[in-house]
């Protein structure tokens, strides 16, 4: 059923613009962390309340959604859903692809980044980080496993399909984890925190997967059945009422607890409550839930990609509004008084991001999406023809 | 030379491999803490009446003796030891100001979540970073629920004839905070914050709690104390008095 993969042709005006763009903003990305590393974060919005800002949003949004972007593969390998065994290549790359420009990032982003390596010869195992900095590239190592089983060498496929559809579940257990772990901080501390970040992982890298594939098809003007994009619409709804549902059991459960009265009602009705109301819940939720259940949007291309990019708003404003308000919470080492100090302690933390910060994360944005652009040019990771089988109808809205 | 694309992609994930084992290889052995004394366990008791709403003596002194330099933006200003001011929000108490430091705990989250043991904690109980370790990921300031921490946003200007020099200054893009003042503790000296407050009004008491014998020991055993957010089971080691 599926036809041969190939690479794209890759010579076209628009190609090489595309490419240049993104060569450009990579650039930029660099130049700017020679400028914060030179001068300091002091060039930065953050501050010593918030101390992870916009490059961590950026960061953690890449590396959420990389570890969705293997879904269709593992669709194909560990679950069985055949049609999706053609985007499994362009899925496994896309995953590294998303994960490096996440990392780098992150790394960019350190107050001693030149240090970089010292995470390596002295390790402490009972942080977060350190069990991240084993994840992130052990998820990388399994990506290549995966992909070299799947150009090379079919009877490892199952095996290491497998492990990295264990390897991301485990990762974005480790990343929602950074957070979840923090006993001290009320908004941070929660047990729900991971599986709704692996949630939101599996939104977002659905929608990163459709958005790609129908715009490289139609770019390159090859063939893509739209039952495909379908099936992918109704695994978008599946997981964003799944994202809706965690979200609200989390709020039911924090609510039900008097300790959390005070943190529940700031979070929805706080400086960052527009983050909440507006980017999470109606953008992220809402409008790809109407959008993917309408009766003619829904069966829309169009539509499905207006949903896509929704949930991916959603997913970046979920990071966004976990980072900011769990950090801007007003400080309180004395529950029970109010208090105040030079040091901001019982006041709302000051944020606003500086140009440095949006340059260096779109920097890692650019490196993620030259990565897949050469990819689809030098590696055979497309079919030709995206084809569904005749028997196979997705449920429709 | 020419690869195929298979040999690239054999070769990144051998690379990608090499990266993942790296970080089990253990290059460079840690050095042993040296200079503390592992039978002591340093600790602070703070009585809060006689602590002066105005006073800011100790805030002082540590910011001279630890090279720390006033910068005009508060929110990057680096606190080692701040003055907070408590309201009782039933108004039954009258308003506190009381100095909140490093709790130096026994179960410090800080160093918990060090990904790289810059933040450790010595044989006596001393919560410290090593500047040289650190990377900055700003982890522990995440992590640590008296906001004892501060990340060096600017490198430090200060003149070199108005340094103190038996404290390194640090560079920027670390994090840093209250050590007690451990080049004054190796030396049988009491922090910078205690010896001002002591030539003031004598809020401060600071010694071995391990040893019974101590002021503090006897102290602790004689008054009501408690520590600040005790129900997160860190075992501070900075204890409040008349609070």
């Amino acid at each position: 059923m599926i036809s041969k993969f190939t690479s794209i042709q890759g010579n076209s005006r628009e190609y090489y613009t595309l490419l240049m763009s993104l060569m450009a903003l990579a650039g930029i990305g660099i130049l700017t962390f020679f400028y914060i590393e030179v001068n300091g974060h002091g060039v930065t919005g953050m501050n010593n309340k918030v101390v992870w800002g916009l490059p961590h949003i950026f960061a953690i949004s890449l590396l959420v959604m990389a570890s969705g972007a293997l879904n269709l593969a593992s669709m194909a390998t560990v679950f069985a859903h055949n049609h999706f065994k053609q985007f499994r290549r362009f899925s496994a790359f896309l995953s590294i692809a998303l994960l490096v420009g996440g990392l780098m990032v992150l790394v960019l982003d350190l107050g001693r980044p030149e240090r970089m390596l010292l995470t390596m010869v002295h390790m402490n195992f009972k942080s977060m980080f350190t069990w991240n900095v084993f994840l992130y590239s052990g998820f990388v190592v399994l990506c290549f496993f995966y992909l070299w089983a799947m150009m090379s060498n079919e009877k490892f496929v199952k095996l290491s399909g497998s492990a990295a559809f264990a390897g991301r579940v485990i990762l974005t257990t480790g990343t929602g984890s950074i957070f979840g772990v923090i006993h001290a901080r009320e908004v941070f501390h929660s047990a729900i925190t991971a599986p709704t970040f692996i949630a939101v992982s599996l939104t977002s890298g659905t929608a990163i997967c459709a958005l790609l594939l129908v715009y490289t098809y139609r770019k390159t003007k090859r063939q893509l059945d739209d039952k495909l994009i379908f099936g992918m619409r109704n695994m978008l709804l599946f997981f964003t009422l799944m994202v809706f549902y965690l979200m609200a059991v989390e709020k039911f459960t924090k609510s039900y607890s008097p300790s959390f009265y005070e943190v529940e009602t700031w979070l929805l009705t706080g400086p960052w409550a527009w983050l909440y109301w507006g980017g999470i819940v109606i953008i992220g939720l809402l409008t790809p839930l109407y959008i993917l259940s309408h009766k003619t949007w829904g069966s829309d291309i169009n539509g499905i990609m207006v949903a896509a990019i929704a949930a991916i708003i959603g997913e970046v404003s979920f990071v966004a509004h976990t980072l900011l308000a769990g950090q801007t919470y007003p400080f309180n080492p004395f529950p029970g008084y109010e208090v105040s100090s030079s040091f901001q302690d019982g006041s709302v933390g000051n944020y606003v991001p500086a140009m440095p910060e949006l340059l260096l994360g779109l920097g890692g944005v650019a490196v993620a999406g030259l990565i897949y652009v050469l990819g689809i040019k030098f590696f055979r990771l497309l079919p030709k023809k995206g084809e569904a089988p005749e028997s196979w109808t997705p449920w429709n809205p | 030379m020419t690869m195929d694309r298979r040999t690239v992609l054999g070769v990144g994930g051998a690379i990608a491999a090499g990266a993942m084992v790296a970080p089990g290889l253990r290059l460079i052995a840690a050095p042993a803490p040296k200079g503390a004394d592992a039978g002591a366990r340093w600790a602070m008791l703070i009585d809060v009446s006689k602590c002066g709403d105005d006073c800011t003596d100790c805030t002082t002194a540590c910011a001279t003796e630890n090279n720390i330099p006033q910068i005009e933006d508060e929110s990057r200003q680096i606190q080692y030891i701040r003055k907070i001011t408590i309201k009782d929000k039933t108004g039954k108490k009258p308003d506190q100001s009381l100095p909140v430091l490093c709790n130096h705990c026994e179960n410090p989250p800080c160093v918990d979540v060090c990904p790289t043991t810059a933040s450790f904690i010595r044989p006596d109980g001393l919560v410290l970073v090593d500047k040289h370790r650190c990377i900055g990921c700003r982890y522990c300031m995440i992590a640590c629920p008296y906001k004892a921490r501060s990340l060096v946003y600017h490198e430090n200007t200060t003149a070199a004839e108005q340094l103190n020099r038996e404290v390194p200054i640090r560079a920027k893009g670390v994090v840093e905070k209250c050590s007690f003042c451990v080049h004054r503790i190796d030396k049988g000296e009491q922090p910078a914050c205690v010896e001002a407050c002591d030539k003031k009004s004598g809020a401060m008491l600071f010694g071995d709690i391990n040893d019974p014998e101590s002021e503090i020991s006897k102290k602790l055993a004689s008054v009501n104390s408690r520590t600040i957010r005790d129900d997160l089971g860190l075992k501070p080691h900075v204890h409040y008095t008349n609070l």
